[in-house]
């Protein structure tokens, strides 16, 4: 571990004499600069981005921002420190950036059909969630909850079959509570 | 694969061209006050032409030695302060009693260029020696305090060029000297 710690300052130490001499315009360097800061930077920018293919954009636009302004560098500061606050600043803006867009519609059209289909996802759910709550309860319930479903004349009277009813429903919202935790 | 190492080429090459750019564009901007100075030569000076091509000859060295960096951009400042010596002494004979317009009333003027050119070469001899600097440093240096003094000199023609760098040989060469004697003792 402590190897690791020394072997890692060693690269940050001559991570910043590389950028040092980058910035004073040495362009020997510029290649073996990109290739120091390119693997922190990406690993960066998808931890922030949380997605594997915007944070390699966005860390892809972090390295042109970093390398174009080398010469700003200053070499009394840490490089990698210095080259991380702009692509996580660049990450920031990436993610503000899909949140407006998430939020503004680009065309109504587009996202009324959008919200539409997550309805209908959202009420299959729910349909089949309900059906399997139904499969939970006895068959007398069952029965009585479908024929009063599809307004079926049972043997029973109006006041055994309104109890009835009551019951069946009361133990198929407790039965939906139980299985989702939703329902009240 | 080759994807990714199609995207990181392009991102390296991307990164390269504004890494150029944006030192090209402060190389510009940086040596923009040099601009102010080349138009006071050409607005002062009697054959403003002249001025003009040595003036853009000069813009077009600072900005180069700005944007390629490294050491010899500090070469720059020096060399256009140094430069300015021969520019004011010349620019200034003209209006000191003594009217430079003709080919053959040249005399203040001239002197104006050789002891213009000799404090300049005293100058940059002395910053280059100062900062310990190389061959690099001096033949910038040197570069922009010719042009900015040609800038003035130029109107007395190849006579006015002539006396500006004679004037700067033998102002640099002390400490040119100085420096083949530091040289000969340290390797001897």
């Amino acid at each position: 571990m402590a190897q690791r710690n020394a072997a890692e300052s060693v690269g940050d130490q001559e991570l910043d004499a590389l950028m040092a001499r980058l910035a004073e315009g040495d362009r020997s360097v510029f290649d073996e600069v990109f290739r120091r800061l390119w693997p922190p930077m990406l690993r960066l920018c998808i931890s922030l981005v949380k997605h594997e293919a915007d944070g390699a954009d966005a860390a892809q636009l972090a390295m042109v921002k970093v390398l174009e302004r080398a010469a700003d560098y200053d070499r009394v500061r840490p490089a990698l420190p210095w080259a991380m606050a702009i692509a996580a600043w660049e990450c920031r803006s990436l993610n503000r950036w899909r949140q407006r867009r998430h939020e503004a519609p680009v065309d109504p059209a587009e996202r009324m059909e959008g919200v539409g289909g997550e309805q209908e996802l959202v009420s299959r759910d729910l349909v089949r969630a309900a059906v399997a709550s139904l499969g939970e309860l006895s068959v007398l319930d069952r029965e009585t909850l479908l024929s009063t479903f599809w307004d079926e004349c049972s043997p029973s009277s109006g006041a055994t079959l309104r109890k009835r009813r009551e019951r069946a429903v009361g133990r198929l919202r407790s039965t939906f509570r139980r299985l989702y935790g939703i329902g009240d | 694969m080759e994807s990714v190492t199609n995207d990181l080429e392009r991102t390296r090459r991307r990164a390269r061209f504004r890494y150029e750019w944006v030192r090209a564009r402060r190389a510009l901007v940086g040596f923009l006050p040099a601009l102010g100075l080349v138009a006071a030569a050409c607005s002062f000076s009697d054959r403003p032409l002249r001025a003009l091509g040595f003036g853009l000859a000069l813009f077009a060295v600072g900005a180069t030695v700005l944007w390629y960096g490294r050491d010899v951009r500090r070469a720059v400042l020096p060399g256009l302060v140094a430069g300015v010596v021969p520019l004011v002494l010349v620019l200034g004979a003209r209006h000191v009693g003594h009217h430079c317009d003709s080919e053959t009333c040249t005399s203040l003027c001239l002197a104006a260029c050789v002891i213009g050119g000799a404090l300049a070469g005293l100058a940059v001899g002395a910053s280059k020696t100062g900062r310990k600097a190389g061959a690099s440093f001096w033949i910038v240096a040197s570069s922009v305090a010719v042009l900015t003094g040609a800038m003035a000199c130029a109107r007395l023609g190849i006579a006015g060029l002539g006396g500006l760098l004679v004037g700067y040989g033998a102002g640099l060469l002390p400490s040119l000297i100085r420096r083949m004697l530091s040289k000969a003792e340290s390797t001897g």
